[in-house]
């Protein structure tokens, strides 16, 4: 039915869609896809409003760019958000104008037309309206008359950007499950800003992002965590509730550029660690260490800037507060799988500072803490605390470099 | 067989019937008052006293049909300007076709050339410019026309104050002009605008329901099949050849491209299918009226119709937008 194929789309000299394919056959397809992604500048590929640079768009195997305006909209329409007038027409004139492209310039609407119109209305819940002028009713039933209009002019393809867009819970659902019926008969492509309410009415998906597709198929294959995450650049839990995809948004995920890492680390636990830090190219600090350890050795050697307290003593305030100085200044914290005894209880305290002030904090858990806590359960406490509060277990090492990487892609 | 063919029907051959009525009996209004059973003898068989025969063929019945033919021209052109800028405070001087033929007509009075040529040249010229001014890529921009209209307008409303600074005793002749009137019509007048303002309201008629579709937005239009760059091209050129045929032959009449498509708005609705002819009849038979009064109210002097029109269209519009009454005719 509707076959859009490599196309290219540019506004001026930026392009906005890139190779973008597309096919519908039948049923509701959803295109999703965050600001400015093209979902809205697809749709008007597809309406002849815009068109593509390069790729060709079919109509039942005819190029929609070649076609009459007149003979496209006896089969495709669209339903647009900006439709508005100051003129007060009645809603039965509005849905007639759906007539429009299978009439003569001369010819008047007969009563063909205006069963059709009927049935338009009443299949919309609008011929109760009929009467009343296109300025005096609410914002839903407008959206339901301005569909009846689309329905009246007999589409075999209809498309629709944000269908529910300024409406209300209840109106939302009622459109869409009007729209979720018409997709028995004809091919429904429509934008969504509703992740939940795409996944919930859709058959098929299309994601967006940054003007070229990123994921096609069916909700549950286009609706994973990885896809939105990467997309929406946000957190987002995606739970099958009942046969139903929901999606749960959790916080922002900030991207940073390859910026500081402030490692708490000691007893050579972090050599590995702080090589491949520094290796990737980020700005790497290292405290609280005592001198002449192997990590505060590892440290010298990659020229890290080192909170250093004297061979085999307890750490002091001062290189405490310091610490937490440094802490303040990097993006991210990782605290070793290293062993804690009296003298750097500081460091855990440090840490559970960094995730009270928001920083981001991972914690490698290569072995248990009670066999490395030697403090008698002081350790262990504030380590549980740590963990409850939020910060990111890992394994190893491997898996903090591939955390920040995602991040900073 | 459908009702609305019916309603729009009697509303069309009603108000034929009324400018019919109209053009005659006006006739007999004038500084010499002529009894109606002799403007009909003139019309039928053209037989009657001489004086009166003259006053009638050679005076009143051209300035009758001009004034028709100038109230037609600037409703319509009125009608498809609100449709067009989808905005009702349009009127058919806002691409600056009066002030462009108001610099024509100055130059004119001043230079002592043919004014009508000289102001329809006028319009034609500030249209040209404002239309090329806000087209871009093929495509206009109703928001760019509109403002470029303005300063279009404002630029030759300057250029006409200072020829009117320096037009000493023309003054008077060029403030005339610019209220607007009819007394200067004649059968040449008559035979110049007609076929072109028949015409034009014929074409503009003929895109009347893509201009519905066009009120509920352009992209809307579009995707009903309308080719919406090629009919605000065709709109705009007919209306600005009408209005600038309409000024060169009367002047600058103001307030009936304005008001008449509001107050038949109000009665017939908003479909431009029934609304731009019906604009056409009633800015017909108001303009007759309007000079009517204008050329009797003071006889044997006359007031420039402008003003009447103001003085009275305006508290008849009021009662009509206050009365609540509106589309009568829509509910019935």
């Amino acid at each position: 039915m509707l076959d859009v194929k490599d196309i290219d789309v540019f506004y001026g000299d930026r392009k906005v869609l890139e190779r973008i394919c597309l096919s519908a056959e039948s049923g509701l397809k959803g295109i999703i896809g965050p600001n400015g992604s093209g979902k809205t500048t697809l749709l008007k590929s597809i309406s002849r409003v815009l068109k593509p640079k390069s790729g060709i768009i079919l109509l039942n195997g005819k190029d929609v760019y070649e076609l009459k305006a007149k003979d496209i909209a006896k089969d495709m329409t669209v339903v647009s958000q900006d439709t508005s007038t100051k003129f007060d027409f009645t809603v039965r004139d509005v849905v007639l104008m759906g007539r429009a492209p299978h009439l003569g310039r001369f010819e008047m609407e007969k009563r063909e037309d205006m069963e059709i119109a009927e049935k338009a209305m009443k299949l919309t819940k609008t011929w109760h309206l009929a009467d009343r002028t296109i300025t005096e009713i609410s914002g839903g039933e407008k959206q339901r008359v301005i569909i009846a209009k689309a329905l009246a002019q007999e589409p075999k393809v209809l498309l629709l950007d944000e269908p529910t867009s300024h409406l209300d819970i209840n109106y939302q659902i009622e459109i869409l499950d009007l729209i979720k019926a018409l997709s028995k008969e004809l091919v429904v492509i429509a934008v969504f800003h509703d992740l939940n309410l795409a996944a919930r009415y859709c058959d098929e998906l299309i994601l967006l992002s940054e003007g070229r597709v990123f994921a096609s198929g069916k909700p549950d294959e286009v609706i994973i965590s990885r896809n939105i995450e990467d997309v929406y650049d946000i957190e987002v839990m995606v739970k099958q509730d009942s046969g139903r995809l929901v999606i749960y948004p959790q916080k922002k995920v900030t991207k940073f550029k390859k910026g500081r890492i402030h490692v708490v680390c000691g007893g050579g636990t972090a050599t590995l660690l702080m090589n491949s830090l520094v290796n990737h190219g980020y700005t790497v600090t290292a405290g609280v260490l005592n001198r002449n350890d192997s990590d505060w050795d590892t440290g010298k050697m990659l020229g890290i800037e080192v909170v250093e307290e004297k061979p085999f003593s307890t750490i002091s305030e001062k290189k405490h507060l310091q610490n937490l100085e440094f802490i303040k200044q990097a993006e991210f914290v990782v605290m070793t799988d290293m062993p804690f005894g009296n003298g750097n209880l500081h460091n855990l305290e440090a840490v559970m500072e960094a995730i009270n002030s928001g920083i981001l904090v991972a914690v490698i858990e290569g072995s248990d803490i009670k066999e490395r806590d030697f403090t008698g359960g002081k350790a262990t406490d504030l380590y549980a605390l740590i963990k409850a509060e939020g910060s990111t277990s890992v394994r190893n090492y491997l898996e903090i470099i591939e955390m920040l990487e995602k991040k900073c892609g | 067989m459908y009702p609305k063919i019916v309603k729009w029907g009697v509303i069309i051959l009603t108000l034929v019937l009324a400018l019919a009525l109209s053009s005659v009996i006006s006739l007999a209004f004038g500084p010499v008052n002529i009894p109606l059973d002799e403007i009909f003898a003139v019309l039928i068989n053209g037989e009657a006293e001489l004086v009166n025969k003259t006053i009638i063929s050679h005076i009143r019945l051209p300035r009758i049909i001009l004034a028709m033919l100038v109230g037609s021209a600037l409703a319509v052109a009125g009608a498809a300007m609100q449709g067009l800028f989808k905005n009702p405070m349009a009127d058919p001087y806002v691409i600056g076709i009066s002030s462009g033929a108001a610099f024509g007509a100055s130059i004119a009075i001043i230079a002592g050339i043919s004014v009508p040529i000289l102001a329809f040249l006028g319009a034609l010229g500030a249209v040209f410019l404002v239309y090329n001014i806000a087209i871009k890529n093929g495509k206009i921009a109703v928001e760019t026309l509109l403002l470029s209209g303005i300063a279009i307008a404002a630029f030759f409303s300057a250029t006409t104050s200072l020829l009117m600074y320096m037009a000493g005793e023309n003054l008077h002749q060029i403030v005339f002009w610019l209220m607007g009137g009819l007394w200067a019509s004649d059968w040449d007048k008559v035979m110049v605008a007609f076929p072109p303002i028949l015409l034009g309201i014929i074409g503009i008629s003929i895109f009347s329901r893509d201009l519905n579709a066009m009120l509920l937005g352009e992209e809307p239009a579009q995707y009903l099949g309308i080719d919406v760059e090629n009919v605000k091209r065709i709109l705009l050129v007919l209306a600005s050849l009408i209005t600038g045929i309409a000024v060169s032959v009367s002047g600058i009449i103001g307030f009936v491209g304005l008001i008449i498509p509001h107050m038949v708005r109000i009665v017939v609705g908003p479909d431009n299918r029934i609304l731009i002819p019906s604009c056409g009849l009633v800015g017909a038979i108001f303009l007759i009226w309007a000079d009517v009064l204008a050329r009797t109210i003071i006889a044997p002097t006359e007031l420039p119709v402008g003003i009447i029109m103001a003085l009275f269209g305006v508290p008849f519009f009021i009662y009509l937008l206050r009365s609540k009454k509106r589309n009568w005719m829509i509910r019935c």
